[in-house]
């Protein structure tokens, strides 16, 4: 069996996480895949019943970046 | 973080990860009473309301002009989250068949102190209704 690869819901702020994010791509760091981003106009648009709904559908875990 | 900082996010998602991996995948299917109940709660009335106008009240005072620290606001909240959370479980639990309280408290976790107090506030909202006595002993329904 494979190693445990998770699925984490990333919420990211398109000011600065989401633009980090980017840096980072542009830059060729490597960083695992286990993310799914989800790029929020503020990391305070974020509801905390989003987080609730990802773990419900199937995620294990969540992060919320601004 | 601030958009140059493209080594931190990295860091982050990689420390992520590692503890998400450490804690093994979450199955959700384990817990759908607890999940369904923080869902309810989440958007239920009261909390959504509280969380509104937190602003509002700790920098200008509630509608009797009396001033609240933020610290003392969230005690508020807490107790407001704890509560509700705990009465969308039993109203969930009486949904899935644990009619009495005895059934309720071993289905939630919830002493059964706990379960009848809050009992007596899902009736007066009405959520849950007294339905009669079956073996002597109290059984209840949801609305």
């Amino acid at each position: 069996m494979t190693a445990f690869e998770p699925k984490i819901v990333a919420f990211l702020c398109n000011w600065c996480a989401y633009a980090g994010a980017d840096l980072a791509g542009v830059s060729r760091f490597q960083y695992p895949a286990s993310i799914r981003t989800v790029r929020v106009m503020c990391s305070g648009r974020v509801d905390p019943l989003f987080v609730v709904q990802a773990l419900q559908r199937g995620a294990d875990g969540v992060l919320v970046a601004g | 973080m601030s958009s140059a900082e493209a080594q931190r996010f990295v860091d982050i998602v990689k420390t992520v990860t590692e503890s998400i991996v450490q804690q093994g995948p979450f199955d959700a299917g384990a817990y759908p009473l607890a999940l369904r109940a923080a869902e309810m709660t989440l958007n239920s009335e009261v909390v959504r309301w509280l969380a509104g106008k937190e602003v509002r009240i700790t920098r200008r005072g509630d509608v009797y002009g009396r001033s609240w620290e933020t610290e003392r606001l969230e005690k508020v909240m807490d107790d407001v989250l704890e509560r509700e959370y705990q009465k969308n479980l039993i109203y969930l639990a009486i949904g899935e068949g644990a009619v009495s309280v005895r059934e309720i408290s071993a289905a939630t976790g919830l002493a059964l102190m706990r379960v009848s107090y809050l009992l007596t506030d899902l009736e007066k909202t009405n959520r849950v209704e007294f339905k009669g006595m079956h073996d002597r002993k109290p059984v209840f329904g949801v609305l």
